[in-house]
């Protein structure tokens, strides 16, 4: 069993990456748990629904010319292909690469505080995905 | 982030402010007024694939106590917030410390006194945030 720590995860926007301005990123894939719940059961049944999975990353944000705001700016209210890596490198089987399609549905170009970096947290739904083990 | 580069361009913003004498090395003795760049503390891994670090850095300015009123009115002038004394606005002048990290602030400054060579001096510890 391989164990690695989740520093290396390679975060790209369209052709762009950007992981160096990514601090956590998180996909979180669920599917609707719709009943089928009969007579005579003893425990409620049920069967798995449609998809509905979320992608949620924390952007450290930065105006530079392609840069992360650039590329959300220029995809909000329209899907983007982002495509995650678990360990920068060769995609393998044990290294799968997940592509997927999200709506960019929610952005905040603007989050200042006194107190540190200016960063915003986005969470897209997932509206189409690929793995990829080569 | 090099911590060599990033204590140099700290020493060399610091030299902005006229009259200070500035140490990116902890000096065996101390002409005041002085600032004293010190060690970088680290944090790994603020962004993912060694995109950036996070350190802190303590920047120790030492000013005499033999004229009490005369060294806090000097300390009270490299305290400010702003101001050709201002070691907050020296340093934040260039956040990028020409090119030696992505951002950095002064986040706190406290008092204290600090001893070199049996001598007792007025001092402020100035904690600078760097990313980079």
């Amino acid at each position: 069993m391989a164990l690695f720590m989740g520093n290396k995860v390679t975060v790209i926007l369209g052709s762009t990456t950007v992981s160096t301005n990514v601090s956590t990123v998180n996909l979180q894939r669920e599917v609707d748990a719709v009943e089928v719940t009969a007579m005579n059961d003893t425990l409620a049944n049920v069967v798995a629904g449609i998809e509905r999975s979320n992608l949620t990353i924390d952007f450290y944000q930065d105006f530079a010319s392609g840069n992360v705001n650039a590329l959300i700016e220029a995809a909000f209210g329209s899907k983007l292909n982002v495509k995650l890596v678990p360990v920068t490198g060769t995609v393998s089987t044990s290294n799968p690469s997940y592509s997927m399609s999200c709506l960019v549905s929610q952005y905040q170009p603007i989050n200042g505080s006194t107190d540190g970096v200016m960063t915003q947290s986005v969470t897209w739904p997932v509206t189409a995905m690929t793995i990829a083990t080569s | 982030m090099i911590p060599s580069t990033v204590r140099t361009n700290l020493k060399t913003a610091l030299t902005s402010i006229s009259g200070l004498r500035c140490y990116d090395i902890i000096p065996d003795s101390i002409n005041v007024p002085a600032a004293v760049v010190g060690q970088l503390d680290f944090t790994f891994d603020y962004s993912l694939n060694r995109g950036t670090d996070q350190a802190t850095c303590e920047v120790i300015l030492i000013v005499s106590k033999m004229v009490e009123r005369m060294g806090q009115a000097k300390l009270d002038a490299y305290l400010a917030g702003s101001g050709a004394d201002s070691v907050k606005a020296a340093i934040e002048a260039d956040t990028t410390l020409s090119g030696a990290v992505k951002t950095l602030r002064v986040t706190s400054a406290a008092a204290g006194i600090i001893s070199s060579n049996g001598t007792d001096f007025l001092s402020y510890r100035y904690a600078v945030e760097l990313i980079g």
